[in-house]
């Protein structure tokens, strides 16, 4: 086996764990819970952090914590999204949208128009999106969404 | 990426911020695409998407044009 398909596997390994620790505790694991949780060392947690940052999927903060594991947000923005009990935030309209896509539940978007602030809650239920009033929109072209995703 | 009101909203937005118009969909097609986009996250075999892959799920929602490109 290469050194590239074990970095793989690895890299794989801790992003699902990263995943499933967010939908359990509802918030980010630390760098430092990473490395415990997968028996490993920090320097080696943050390689591939690093790693898995390339595609923006992750994002990590100045200090190295997560920032973003799409379609969650590990800071609360202004996109609560509520589904049974449980709470996240996602990064922006699509990936609160997200969320519920991806765990296939129903989901209610506490959102705001970024306007004027009027309460836009969004509603998903069955697969299927209940609320059918708003427009989306996407302040820079896709191939720059990167370089300035905060402001995207 | 912001919901917004109405179109109007959306310019009354532009123009606070001093940005050009950019992208916009319909909510119903940001439920697709987020549909396409995320649901097999937490799958084993997810990767992430190549440039014309991410493109292909554009044009699957309907999202096609200069603004919507990253291949060159």
């Amino acid at each position: 086996m290469s050194a590239s398909k074990i970095l793989d596997q690895f890299d794989g390994r801790l992003r699902l764990f990263v995943y499933r620790y967010f939908l359990r505790r509802g918030r980010c694991p630390a760098v430092s819970e990473i490395a415990k949780a997968v028996a490993t060392t920090i320097p080696k947690v943050r390689a591939s952090l690093a790693r898995l940052s390339e595609s923006h999927a992750f994002m990590l903060q100045e200090d190295g914590e997560l920032w973003r594991v799409a379609p969650f947000s590990a800071i609360p923005t202004a996109f609560p999204v509520t589904v049974g009990r449980r709470s996240w935030f996602g990064n922006c309209i699509w990936d609160a949208l997200g969320i519920p896509a991806m765990l296939g539940k129903d989901a209610r978007i506490s959102a705001a128009c970024g306007c004027c602030n009027l309460a836009m809650p969004v509603t998903v239920k069955g697969g299927r999106l209940l609320t059918t009033d708003g427009i989306i929109h996407i302040a820079v072209p896709a191939r720059d969404w990167y370089k300035d995703v905060a402001f995207t | 990426m912001l919901l917004f009101r109405s179109e109007r909203h959306v310019d009354r937005w532009c123009e606070q911020w001093g940005r050009q118009r950019g992208g916009t969909l319909s909510l119903a097609q940001g439920w697709k695409l987020a549909q396409l986009w995320y649901g097999d996250r937490l799958s084993t075999k997810w990767r992430p998407k190549a440039a014309a892959e991410a493109e292909s799920v554009f044009r699957g929602v309907g999202l096609v044009g200069e603004f919507w490109k990253l291949t060159r």
